[in-house]
């Protein structure tokens, strides 16, 4: 009985061992919220904080490829972690994940990141590429239960017909979001043929639900993707970080429908104007046609006119002419026509305008 | 070519080159006609294609709320 009262002595390791147990079982994964302080990062690998408030301050301890956003000193966040006792006998909380808390630390983490994406260039647009006309297959990146994928189908489909739709169902909050919409990203652009658009949607939320968007990771997937993309979150006044680095930004996920494909009552009512210009146009060319040739006809009848009104000239000129060469003229204007020998005592003929007479030649003399 | 396996896209092309082709060099009353019917063909074909032409939406099996 005296035995069984005695207080069970553990080894130091021991006793951390089941301290640790016991953490485990009854705290497996705890979150936190409260203020960072003393904010550290040990050879490019190791973060360390303080969690603190006014009532006490918590070690922490993370690497620094679970960091998402941007976290600083003086920032409110929200930790996910697991409780723990190092060999040391030092409290403190491994860190799975860490989000900015309130809206001050949420804008806060959204500049000291948008600040960095932008002096690396992923904003600049240089890098945005055009999306297809018309695109055939398309692949869509959304929680199939959201309101906002609802709204971008309805659209896509009163709008157009034709697509081939992939649709990713992923969590569009939350803290395992940013992950599922990265794997969504990849497994698109690891597909043998590849969609011609990458359309990623969110229906409107609180800026903590956005937050999503934000995920450094998750930007530079978007980034990096080899198919174009177009990003629609939240509402009009939302931006996200996301819609930022995307090669085209929808306002919403119905909008992002209205970017992708052209309205088909708008392209029927334009190919009827198209077609009704057509038959216009051809009576048109035809009128065309007739004018320019009835003015071709008009130059050949104008230059037959002048060639004749030349030939009328050179004939009336030519009559000119021999009408000053008839003896009968020459005659009138008092010359006479002498016939005969021109020799002394021969008998010569003359001939007037009026008169024919013979005459005795008296004398010749030679000039 | 016939324009029966050709997508709204390709037809929309296609008819965009024919009404094109009335303002070109190439234009010529001989051909206009044959031309405007083949045009008005393609329209029709557009409209009926347009109007009934549903997308063909799926969604991906693959899950990714886990590393595969």
């Amino acid at each position: 009985m005296e035995k069984s009262l005695n207080p069970l002595i553990f080894s130091v390791g021991d006793f951390i061992a089941v301290v640790n147990q016991t953490f485990e079982y009854a705290y497996p994964i705890v979150q936190i919220e409260g203020e960072v302080a003393s904010f550290k990062v040990n050879q490019g690998k190791y973060v360390f904080f303080d969690l603190k408030d006014s009532e006490g301050s918590i070690n922490c301890f993370m690497t620094v490829w679970q960091l998402r956003v941007p976290i600083e000193d003086g920032m409110k966040v929200i930790i996910s972690a697991t409780p723990k006792i190092t060999q040391w006998g030092k409290f403190s909380l491994t860190v799975k994940s860490i989000r900015p808390s309130g809206e001050g630390a949420i804008k806060k983490s959204f500049e000291v990141l948008k600040a960095k994406l932008e002096a690396e260039g992923l904003f600049a647009p240089e890098r945005k590429r055009l999306l297809p006309q018309i695109p055939q297959r398309i692949a869509v990146i959304s929680s199939t239960q959201a309101a906002g994928y609802a709204d971008f189908i309805k659209i896509l489909n009163d709008r157009w017909g034709g697509v081939g739709v992939n649709v990713a169902h992923v969590q569009v909050q939350g803290e395992g979001a940013p992950d599922q919409i990265i794997r969504a990203i990849n497994y698109f652009n690891q597909q043998e043929l590849l969609p011609e658009v990458l359309v990623i949607i969110r229906g409107g939320g609180s800026a903590d639900d956005l937050a999503t968007f934000n995920d450094e990771p998750l930007v530079r997937a978007i980034a990096g993707s080899r198919i174009p993309t177009l990003v629609g979150v939240g509402h009009e006044v939302d931006i996200t970080l996301a819609d930022l680095v995307a090669d085209v930004r929808a306002a919403t996920p119905s909008n992002a429908a209205q970017i992708l494909v052209p309205d088909k009552a708008e392209s029927i009512r334009l190919i009827r104007y198209q077609l009704s210009s057509l038959l216009p146009k051809i009576l048109q060319l035809i009128d065309q046609k007739k004018q320019s040739i009835g003015g071709m006809i008009n130059q050949i009848i104008s230059t037959i006119e002048d060639a004749i009104d030349d030939q009328s000239r050179t004939v009336a000129s030519l009559k000119s002419v021999l009408s000053q060469l008839n003896p009968n003229v020459v005659l009138a204007r008092g010359y006479a026509i002498v016939r005969g020998l021109q020799a002394v005592g021969e008998t010569i003929e003359v001939e007037t305008s009026e008169n024919i007479m013979k005459a005795e030649v008296k004398d010749v003399v030679k000039k | 070519m016939s324009s029966k396996n050709k997508t709204i896209s390709e037809k929309t092309t296609d008819l965009t080159k024919l009404v094109e082709w009335f303002d070109g060099e190439d234009f010529s009353l001989e051909e206009a006609l044959d031309k405007y019917k083949e045009a008005e063909k393609l329209a029709t074909e557009i409209e009926q294609d347009l109007k009934s032409l549903k997308n063909d939406i799926q969604i991906v099996k693959q899950k990714f709320d886990t590393e595969n």
